[in-house]
């Protein structure tokens, strides 16, 4: 009889040879879904974003019922954590939105260009804090309990035998700036003012390394989310992408691997004119988990004997699509994409109305 | 050979389009006159997106250039025979507020000489319906972020239907999530990816013309 602490161990040795670029004994696959895992349960969207205690029970309960996985993303959800991310308000549910809609991220000017100069002059922890309890409703009490509850999430995982294997989410300032400024008026900024962002950003860095640094050490992590949404290349000019995108991810990357930790740099969107810069990126250290809208075929032709690729179950087939048709392109992913450096899973989220079905059939595909 | 205004949009310089077209105001140039610069500018800009020299980076400062130059030319336009290539109802549907790549599509086709009534995010069924009617355009354009709001997307076009609106207009659905697959069971004609399909959806849906 297998014990949860060997099961554990036995699928992090999988996982770990996926990203070192040995052949593992079989692919792994660690698949992501959040208000999936409410909707799927029966439990209230609304409760399940807001409450931690809901949370994490909720996603053991769903991802213990489609099959065996090797590894889950994240061990609990909170809502409010992009705000942390994005500096933007939200639509919640049961708050904002009716109980069991999905949350939603308002696109406002909630930054201004002057804050580039007072991150500057207090410097980005200061500024944050105080851009979190004036601008967002003191969101650091709603952060708080969440940030409490990992523990007990990482438990309830390790009693299933279940690693959790990239539970803390970083990014790169260019994510935050834009989020909180919005798209728009961000990019605009980078054309009309850029030393004054880069000035901001260079700011920001360190800080947001340091704060990597801390949670990697404080939670003993052995992987760690490195997101990227509005940074993709398919929304900037190469000139643009290698000055304020590229440069940040190295130095966030090179902070990781140095702690030990794995970066799952978890590129949505289009990054396939840039596939090759990730060639500066520690050889056989990182993850890249793309979405379905980079190539993940030339990924594989021009990474595959530098840096571990994850994905890309498109999400709207996960929704629309059909068992079959799911396992079929999975499977084809292991076959093409696999075996070595490699694994499954969809691109980013499971989405809230994909059919369970259709997610046993992807975790299916590596058995 | 493109003017110096045209030629000024099309390489971003938004200092030296200001100055162009408030020299040629000044020179008495009509503002129809330099409208049409502009627009060639955007050509310009366009064509520059297809050879992957400009990115949406680009084409969002393009539009802005556009629309402030735009704003000086607006006495003058008012004076002068309407210059619009047809109209589009536009909107992110109900039960999604995310309005980026609707703003987009409302950037470049206003750009382009097509008048555009946004009517913003998590538009009801029925706000299509009346703007429809109001506005009787030749294209409704639906938008969406979310995989879960694709029922309001087909329930938008049903409203439209049962109208008595929906043979009037040729419905285009776009965003994240839309593939061909999904965009026709919502009922409409969907807008895809990719530089190669950049505008084909529109073009198809119009047979070139926008009247």
């Amino acid at each position: 009889m297998t014990t949860p602490r060997e099961l554990v161990e036995e699928r992090w040795r999988r996982i770990k040879a996926a990203v070192a670029l040995e052949k593992p004994d079989r692919v792994p696959v660690v698949p992501l879904g959040d208000a999936f895992a409410a909707r799927m349960t029966g439990v209230s969207v609304a409760d399940f974003c807001t409450k931690p205690e809901v949370a994490y029970p909720t996603m053991v309960d769903a991802f213990t019922s489609l099959g065996d996985i090797d590894g889950i993303q994240h061990a609990s959800y909170n809502v409010n954590m992009l705000s942390t991310l994005w500096l933007s308000r939200l639509k919640i549910p049961g708050r904002d939105l009716p109980e069991n809609d999905l949350w939603q991220v308002e696109e406002l000017e909630l930054m201004t260009p002057e804050d580039y100069d007072q991150i500057v002059d207090q410097g980005f922890g200061p500024w944050r804090d105080r851009y979190f309890a004036e601008r967002l409703d003191n969101l650091m009490d709603r952060v708080g309990p969440f940030v409490g509850s990992l523990p007990d999430a990482f438990a309830a995982w390790d009693a299933v035998g279940i690693p959790v294997v990239s539970p803390v989410i970083t990014t790169i300032p260019y994510e935050y700036f834009c989020g909180g400024r919005s798209m728009r008026a961000f990019v605009l900024d980078l054309h009309r003012m850029p030393d004054k962002v880069q000035a901001a950003m260079d700011a920001a860095q360190p800080a947001l390394e340091e704060g990597a640094r801390g949670v990697i050490r404080a939670f003993g992590l052995k992987g760690i989310w490195v997101g990227g949404w509005r940074a993709a290349s398919e929304f900037l000019s190469p000139k643009l992408w290698e000055r304020f995108v590229f440069p940040y991810y190295k130095r966030m990357v090179d902070v990781v691997v140095a702690e030990g930790c794995i970066p799952v740099l978890h590129f949505d969107s289009n990054w396939t004119r840039d596939l090759e810069r990730f060639r500066e990126l520690p050889k056989a250290k990182c993850v890249l988990s793309l979405d379905g809208m980079t190539d993940i075929h030339r990924a594989k032709e021009l990474l595959g004997d530098h840096m571990c690729l994850m994905g890309d179950v498109p999400p709207r087939m996960l929704t629309i699509g059909s068992p079959d048709e799911v396992h079929s392109y999975a499977t084809g992913l292991v076959r093409d994409i696999g075996p070595t450096g490699f694994i499954l899973a969809q691109g980013c989220d499971i989405p809230p109305d994909a059919k369970p079905d259709n997610v046993r059939a992807m975790i299916a595909a590596v058995h | 050979m493109a003017s110096t205004l045209s030629q000024a949009l099309g390489a971003l310089d938004e200092a030296k389009v200001d100055e162009e077209v408030r020299g040629e105001l000044a020179a008495e140039t009509p503002a129809l006159s330099i409208l049409g610069e502009l627009q060639e500018g955007m050509r310009l800009v366009g064509e520059q997106y297809e050879c992957n020299e400009y990115f949406l980076s680009e084409l969002i400062l393009a539009s802005e250039i556009f629309k402030n130059a735009s704003a000086l030319l607006a006495e003058g336009l008012a004076k002068q025979t309407d210059n619009k290539l047809g109209t589009m109802v536009l909107g992110t549907v109900k039960n999604d507020i995310h309005d980026f790549g609707k703003d987009i599509v409302h950037m470049v086709l206003e750009s382009n000489g097509v008048e555009v009534v946004d009517l913003g995010v998590n538009v009801p069924y029925e706000r299509f319906v009346e703007a429809v009617r109001e506005h009787s355009p030749r294209m409704v354009g639906l938008s969406c972020l979310l995989t879960t709001v694709f029922d309001d997307m087909r329930a938008t076009v049903d409203a439209l239907a049962q109208a008595g609106l929906r043979d009037q207009v040729t419905i285009l659905v776009g965003g994240g999530p839309v593939d061909k697959k999904r965009g026709r069971l919502c009922g409409g004609r969907p807008v895809l990816r990719g530089r190669s399909g950049r505008g084909r959806g529109s073009q198809e849906s119009t047979g070139g013309e926008l009247t």
